[in-house]
């Protein structure tokens, strides 16, 4: 059997009113493949990761997860709404980190990273304090389980979001602009963190603005732009040759920031450094 | 000046045994009105829009209507739909159904304190509605609720005192037939003064402890 994609998207579109978030997004995302996307901000990014774990519902097209597909049923007279309960077991496997990382902040950090485990997989307290304490190790705070999110530095909350999707044991983890919240300072340890995933062979894909990033650890990089994908490729061929104005004119853009944030002190290093290591 | 007390040693079986059951009316009634208020609140949230609907008439109907009315719907329509309550069972219920639509909206208001986005990242973890009630939401938003929520029980105890008017024997109905005995006034009223401020201090005692029990 050839390997099927971990998430398969076709003609994806989202209405909000009757303004077009998406049309027409067709990806694939295969196993073990880290996807990044870029693109300015109102491109979709956002919307195309919420619509791929059904947190907003599209318009049409289709969103599958491993084979199965995501939010509707398929039948006689076409796609029909699924139950929660459904949808629920259909992105079982599908992690997600966000912008803002949505700690429950009544909960230790150990507890936000084990009630999934809990409540919906019904693994033993002990054992899922066990997982847990694996998922914390892989983001360096095995010695913050105790600790509240509110005591914890914007980084460390977030290497908590990321433990919290990974104790799951997610087959795909979607990013959401994991660093854009933080201080620059303390963009790095997330950043490390994620490098790691990505060579322990995780699935992801992660909307960013990194290019340091996106150039050097993504197998693929998608750029968008008014709700489309515009160009994908490797990244050393995407940011050393881009094919459309619009992405040299993003990539453009980023420079000249980017030169800015150096005269700063600030050094994310760049694309073409990255891409050719 | 000895009479004085003595109409109060004389009538406080009366007025303890009047506390007592404007305590334990009170009391079932606020834990049934907690119970339907937060059943309100959760039918409130979900997709089904005419059982939406039937929730927000229901808040508004209660909200709009006099307590002593729909004491006195359930008290003497009641039989004649065959629905025939002794007048303590009218008053749990109707306090109660009445506080509902209150509670329920304190609740909503809980609720609606929780960002989006926990709510998001529990759907994601898989959590199902109600766990994300039981294990998101209202974890954080006790804190919140429990001042509104013991101000709303005094209100209901305090308004309890309507009940005298369905013949339930409580505080004030007691009050009234040590008023009509003894044709005193002073003693009476104090007396039912000093018991009702006992009973709502006692209520926003507990409401402190709880507020200290369910931070975090
Ligand atoms: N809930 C919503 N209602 C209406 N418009 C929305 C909503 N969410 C996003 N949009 C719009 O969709 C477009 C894409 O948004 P988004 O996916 O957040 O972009 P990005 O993440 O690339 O910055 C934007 O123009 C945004 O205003
Ligand atoms: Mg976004």
């Amino acid at each position: 059997m050839a390997t099927q994609p971990t998430i398969r998207i076709r003609d994806l579109t989202k209405e909000f009113g009757t303004f077009s978030a998406l049309s027409g997004i067709s990806l694939d995302i295969n196993p073990s493949e880290v996807v990044c996307i870029i693109g300015p901000s109102g491109s979709g990014k956002s919307t195309l990761l919420r619509c791929t774990s059904f947190l907003e519902e599209y318009t049409s097209g289709e969103v599958e997860i491993e084979g199965r597909l995501l939010g509707y049923r398929r039948t006689a007279s076409g796609l029909v709404r699924e139950s929660e309960q459904n949808i629920d077991a259909v992105r079982r496997n599908v992690g997600m980190v966000f912008q803002h990382f949505n700690l429950w902040p009544h909960m230790t950090v150990l507890g936000n990273v084990t009630l999934g485990l809990r409540l919906t997989k019904h693994v033993p307290r002990a054992k899922a304090q066990e997982q847990g304490r694996r998922a914390l190790a892989k983001v360096g705070l095995e010695n913050f389980s105790d600790r509240y999110p509110s005591q914890l530095s914007g980084g460390q909350q977030q290497r908590v979001g990321i433990a919290r999707a990974l104790a799951m044991e997610p087959h795909v983890i979607l990013f959401d602009e994991p660093t854009s919240a933080l201080d620059p300072q303390l963009v790095g340890e997330v950043l490390d963190t994620m490098k790691q995933l990505a060579k322990e062979g995780i699935t992801m894909v992660v909307v960013t603005h990194e290019m340091g990033f996106a150039a050097q650890v993504a197998d693929r990089v998608v750029f968008m732009d008014g709700g489309k994908i515009i160009e994908q490729g490797p990244p050393a061929k995407l940011f050393n040759d881009p094919q459309s104005p619009r992405l040299q004119e993003f990539l453009d853009t980023w420079k000249s920031r980017n030169m800015l944030f150096q005269a700063d002190g600030r050094s994310p290093g760049t694309a073409e450094e990255g891409a050719r290591p | 000046m000895i009479q004085f007390f003595d109409l109060w040693v004389q009538y406080a079986p009366l007025m303890l045994a009047g506390l007592a059951t404007t305590a334990w009316i009170c009391a079932l009634a606020a834990m049934l009105g907690v119970v339907a208020g937060l059943a309100l609140a959760c039918l409130d949230s979900v997709a089904f829009a005419p059982l939406r609907w039937a929730v927000r008439a229901y808040i508004e109907i209660m909200r709009g209507l006099p307590i002593l009315i729909f004491l006195f719907v359930l008290y003497y329509g009641g039989p004649s739909v065959g629905l025939r309550l002794n007048a303590e069972t009218v008053g749990v219920f109707g306090l109660g159904f009445y506080a509902a639509a209150y509670f329920a909206e304190i609740f909503r208001s809980g609720f609606q304190s929780i960002p989006k986005g926990q709510i998001e990242a529990a759907r994601m973890a898989g959590l199902s509605g109600p766990q994300i009630i039981r294990h998101v939401k209202l974890p954080q938003m006790l804190v919140l609720i429990t001042p509104p929520m013991i101000n709303q029980i005094i209100i209901l105890v305090k308004e309890s005192a309507v009940l005298s008017i369905i013949t339930v024997a409580e505080l004030t109905k007691n009050t009234t037939q040590f008023v009509n005995e003894t044709y005193a006034v002073i003693q009476p009223y104090v007396a039912a003064a000093v018991l009702y401020w006992l009973l709502v201090e006692a209520v926003a005692q507990l409401g402190k402890f709880v507020e200290r029990r369910v931070r975090f």
